[in-house]
């Protein structure tokens, strides 16, 4: 005991430190989410003291139609997603390692990673533009090879793939630079070893490279599933009229839900429900990466 | 990287001998389609930016006409003009600029605080602190926007630049990537230091700091890009178009019906300028960046 | 109709016409249906008696000069007031203009104003505004908040102050009519004042490309439907291209001259004691089919379904459609828009009324009203309330509309005003270019197009009945499958059906 007091004082300038991120913690993420948690419990009014309703929001919440199709929505957008983008930065990364010229490497690793870096304001704005029937890039395309315009934002089937696939074309680029790190950092060896055992490129890429990038991989998806019900920018940039319903995800619903209509409560209720919900997920990836750790 | 040893089956037998022919066949050809594959791949990214550079310096009538644009037309930089003057990006993208520097600042400044005291091997409580930073990294910040909003009128900061300075002022995974930098300092060249009477201060400043400079690149580029491109908290906290930031006026510009309905045409080369506009500071930046980011990923992703 | 009480603006105007009734007459009966006098120009020139002079001779006019004279008196007397603003549309066109707005209003009345003005999700905004307690003083907003906020008790009674304010009360600054016809709540009561006059959304097509093809102005559905093919087919545009489209509209936004041919209404319709909007009945299918085929046909621009109302109003700009729908406002700007970039264009914008119904009836959307309102945390309701006074005299209008003096315009030494190059761009637009007040002449002149429009607006302009949630949960419903079956996705059949169980589960209708 007296020695933990001899060690805080001589670590007091290390508190003072900290006082600020401290302070920011509180006021900025738990405060808030105890807030939060309150808030899901109030009736909304405009003005005024708000009553306590106890579950009434969260009831409303379970029993609203929109809720369960944003639900399907978000679970549609971001496992489409995380299925769709799972091999093409892989592919991506093991063909950018198989060449030789540097200069072109460096050039195509530098293009593919680009559109990680810009806003979905940035890529939302240029693919409202390109997908546009008339006038963008895509149909003028699709109609100089002798077919028809499609409406990609205004059909709901197509919106869904393209906000799907979008995020894909976004982030190929970024998750193939780590797994092209993880490449680089193999053991050359290996290589030799199973090129004098006569094993192909097909072979050395399957049997070698694949393998050890499943350490990689879980890092990947785990960033992934973390990522998934928290898309916002995404859908909220570019949906419109006719798909709204079709795509608007659980994030979007309680920003229009809380922030538009100004529904805090019930938005509360919504919000909470998700944080259960990622905390839940979390936990599982948590356990199953552990388990494969020791496992593997 | 004990992955190595019990998960290489190189056991490539006598029976690919066999097929030996073909795989000298198939290594001859797979360069090819690797390299057409990948021009494709580039050419993905490439063609889209190239369509908007081509219509941002596009003549306004030009740029509204169908038709594939992948060239200017009727060259002008009226597009720009017009967005920076007429629809006033300018003051938005001095916005952003005020945001992003004091934001990263302060954050690259508080993370590296943090993240030194936890390296520190006899702090008491440190166990409780480390919980503390973890905690709030379960708690994605889109997930609490409704109570951040209630908190920041409370605070009264609402409509202000400094609501948006103070979302995201540090985070728990900068915290933790700066950790990790600084472990990789020899703690004994601290030790000697302490011995010596220098300050803790002093030995983060003059010892730790220096030596993990690639750490505070990594951090203060990774916020750079994140305070750039931030929007939730814009439209969240802001009312005020004056205190819009680049990346809201330009959604406004892209995607909403403008209520200040007088100011002149918004043509596709007008949103296009205005893009560009918006990507231009992080190409810049580029050059510095890919390295340091493939680097705080692998190290951020450390396990606790 | 009686000849002493106009009903409707189209009685007074074919009175005028036949020379029924003098010039002054037309002024002070159209003063009170809410026709501004530079609006019927025309009109009253026709009827001129010899020797008549402006309509400043009225004794309410000029009650209106001195009352006005003794306010900014009154006004710049107590200089240094603080005034704190909400508003969409007032002020400048960039936040940079909005500070010189903001000096300029300083300059003219002595006060200091904190504009604060969004530029997007404005009633979102102005929610926030309200929740937070933010101490505004005065909000712009439209009449269908004004009765949401006035529920909640956010928002302070006006009733007496408009009835004891000399300026507001006088008929000739706004009709009286208007005032209890469009913003009176619960028998006579005023929570909001009015900000401008607001007109209707109409078809605006380009008339040089009618008298070019040789066309008729078009009446019914299938007039309109044929002037379309020929701004298709024929080329109007002359540049040798298939490139011209006959129709553009951003999203549904305004479908309602062309519903119109059906007999249909925006907004609710009571029948037989039950809500029910006439979009999402079975009268509707043929309209959305109509739509469809004007889709398929590309006789729709095919980006309208996404269109921003900037895409469309470019297109019309820039020749490649021919007919949009928008506010009647816009015909003025239109023209003047591609007057100022080439003085010779043959370009000429034109609104006109929309289609005519089975009952000889045309029903055009009038703009929900644009007003004032003193929010109860306003610690300066007296202060606010002179200032909505000051925004209906001459200088308060002259800075609504043309906007800043020496940057949108400019005033020689004989007395002479000229817009600036910006003024121009800005259109005579900042946030009331379309005052109520008749003693108003603008000094520049009308834009040109724009008073035919208006009057097409007061003829066939209908506000439509909507609920507080009608932004939120129906025009969502109407939106979604109304674009459907116009864009052909479902039939229009399938989409009313789907429209209607969707708009009963939102308990929005009966």
């Amino acid at each position: 005991m007296r020695n933990t007091i001899r060690l805080m004082k001589i670590h007091a300038a290390l508190y003072v430190m900290l006082i600020p991120v401290i302070i920011y913690f509180l006021v900025f993420v738990y405060y808030p989410l105890v807030r939060g948690v309150q808030l899901s419990f109030q009736a909304d009014k405009l003005f005024g003291p708000k009553p306590y309703v106890g579950w009434d929001n969260y009831v409303t919440a379970w029993h609203d139609p929109e809720f369960w199709q944003v639900v399907r929505n978000t679970l549609i957008i971001g496992v489409g997603s995380l299925v769709a983008g799972f091999l093409p930065p892989i592919i991506i990364a093991v063909a950018l390692n198989e060449l030789l010229q540097i200069t072109f490497k460096k050039f195509v690793q530098t293009v593919v990673y680009l559109p990680h870096l810009f806003s979905w304001v940035v890529i939302g704005g240029i693919w409202i533009y390109l997908l546009t029937p008339s006038g963008g890039l895509v149909n003028e395309i699709i109609k100089r090879l002798g077919g028809t315009s499609v409406g990609f934002l205004t059909d709901p089937t197509w919106a869904r793939a393209v906000m799907i696939l979008l995020p894909v074309w976004k982030g190929m680029g970024f998750a193939a630079i780590i797994y092209l790190a993880s490449i680089t950092s193999i053991n050359p060896t290996l290589y030799e070893a199973a090129r004098i055992d006569g094993a192909n490129r097909f072979q050395q890429i399957y049997q070698i490279t694949i393998p050890l990038l499943v350490p990689t991989m879980k890092v990947v998806l785990i960033l992934d599933v973390l990522g998934l019900l928290r898309t916002f920018d995404q859908i909220y940039v570019m949906r419109n009229a006719v798909i709204q319903s079709k795509i608007d995800v659980l994030m979007v619903y309680v920003f229009d839900t809380g922030i538009t209509n100004f529904k805090l409560g019930f938005a509360s209720a919504v919000s909470v429900m998700v944080l259960v919900a990622t905390l839940i997920i979390t936990a599982i990836t948590t356990v199953i990466s552990r388990y494969e750790d020791q496992g593997g | 990287m004990a992955h190595i040893s019990d998960t290489t089956p190189v056991s490539v037998g006598a029976g690919s001998l066999a097929h030996s022919r073909g795989a000298t066949w198939r290594d001859r050809i797979f360069p090819f389609w690797n390299l057409v594959f990948l021009v494709i791949l580039a050419a993905t990214m490439i063609v889209p930016f190239l369509n908007v550079l081509a219509v941002s310096v596009s003549g306004p009538l030009a740029s509204s006409r169908p038709g594939i644009h992948l060239w200017p037309e009727a060259f002008t930089f009226e597009g720009f003009r017009t967005v920076w003057v007429n629809v006033g990006l300018e003051r938005a993208f001095v916005n952003s600029v005020i945001v992003t520097s004091i934001g990263t600042t302060l954050h690259v400044i508080l993370a590296s605080l943090a993240g030194y005291v936890l390296i520190q091997k006899d702090l008491p409580g440190k166990k409780l602190l480390v919980a503390f930073i973890i905690g709030t990294m379960a708690v994605p910040s889109e997930l609490i926007m409704i109570p951040l909003y209630v908190v920041m009128k409370q605070l009264n900061l609402l409509n202000t630049l400094a609501a948006l300075v103070i979302s995201g002022l540090v985070s728990g995974f900068s915290i933790l990537l700066m950790r990790n930098f600084f472990a990789g300092v020899p703690y004994d060249l601290a030790e000697s230091a302490r011995i010596d009477g220098a300050s803790d201060f002093r030995i983060f400043t003059n010892i730790y700091l220096p030596l993990s400079k690639a750490g505070v690149a990594t951090i203060a580029l990774f916020e750079l890009v994140g305070r750039w491109n931030q929007f939730l908290q814009v439209i969240l906290f802001i009312n005020d178009s004056s205190k819009y930031t680049l990346q809201v006026a330009l959604q406004t510009l892209v995607t909403e019906n403008m209520s200040t309905s007088g100011t002149s045409m918004v043509t596709p080369n007008v949103r296009m300028a205005g893009i560009i506009i918006a990507i231009l500071p992080l190409i810049a930046i580029y050059p510095f960046m890919q390295k340091y980011f493939v680097q705080g990923i692998s190290l951020g992703a450390v396990k606790e | 109709m009686t000849r002493n009480n106009p009903s409707s603006i189209s009685d007074l105007i074919n009175d005028a016409m036949r020379g029924k009734i003098s010039r002054r007459e037309v002024f002070r009966r159209g003063a009170a249906l809410g026709i501004s006098a530079a609006m019927l120009g025309p009109l009253a020139a026709m009827a001129q008696t010899p020797g008549a002079s402006p309509a400043a001779e009225s004794p309410e006019s000029k009650a209106f000069f001195a009352d006005q004279d003794a306010l900014i008196k009154k006004i710049q007397g107590e200089p240094g007031k603080k005034l704190k603003m909400l508003s969409a549309v007032v002020g400048g066109k960039t936040p940079d203009e909005d500070k010189l707005w903001a000096d300029e209003f300083k300059r003219l009345t002595g006060w200091e104003l904190d504009l604060v003005h969004p530029t997007a999700d404005y009633d979102q905004k102005l929610l926030a505004a309200f929740s937070s307690g933010e101490k505004y003083d005065l909000i712009y907003t439209n009449q269908d908040t004004v009765i949401r906020l006035q529920a909640q008790g956010g928002l302070n009674e006006l009733t007496d102050k408009i009835k004891n304010s000399k300026i507001l009360s006088n008929p000739t600054v706004i009709p009286p009519e208007e005032r209890t016809k469009l913003i009176q709540i619960d028998d006579g009561k005023y929570f909001s004042a009015f900000q401008k006059f607001e007109g209707a959304r109409m078809p605006t097509v380009r008339q040089d490309w009618i008298e070019k093809l040789g066309l008729e102005e078009p009446k019914t559905i299938d007039d309109f439907y044929n002037v379309m093919v020929a701004f298709r087919d024929k080329d109007p545009d002359g540049n040798g291209k298939a490139d011209t489209y006959g129709l553009s509209m951003s999203g549904t936004y305004d479908i309602q001259p062309f519903m119109s041919g059906w007999g249909l209404i925006p907004g609710y319709k009571m029948v037989d004691g039950k809500r029910t909007i006439p979009y999402a009945t079975e009268d509707a299918i043929p309209a959305y089919e109509w739509f469809a085929k004007l889709y398929k046909e590309k006789l729709l621009d095919p980006n309208f379904a996404t269109n921003q109302t900037a895409d469309m109003r470019n297109l019309f700009l820039h020749d490649r459609v021919g007919m949009v729908t928008y506010w009647d406002t816009w015909v003025g700007l239109f023209n003047n828009q591609r007057l100022a970039a080439d003085p010779n264009t043959k370009f000429q914008a034109k609104g006109i009324p929309g289609a005519v119904g089975p009952d000889g009836k045309i029903v055009l959307n009038r703009g929900e009203p644009s007003v004032w309102t003193i929010p109860v945390m306003s610690g300066n309701v007296d202060t606010a309330f002179q200032f909505i006074e000051w925004w209906n005299t001459i200088p308060g209008i002259i800075l609504g509309s043309l906007g800043i003096k020496d940057h949108d315009y400019t005033v020689s030494a004989d007395g002479t005003y000229k817009l600036t190059k910006i003024g121009e761009e800005h259109g005579m637009d900042h946030g009331d270019p379309t005052p109520y007040n008749s003693n108003w002449h603008n000094p520049i002149g009308e834009l040109p197009g724009i008073k035919p429009a208006q009057q097409i607006s007061l003829k066939y302009g209908y506000l439509q009945q909507i609920s507080p949630t009608w932004a939120t949960d129906v025009q969502p419903i109407l939106d979604e499958f109304g674009l459907k079956a116009m864009l052909g996705q479902m039939a229009a059949k399938d989409a009313i059906t789907q429209m209607q169980s969707a708009l009963k589960g939102k308990k929005a209708i009966d």
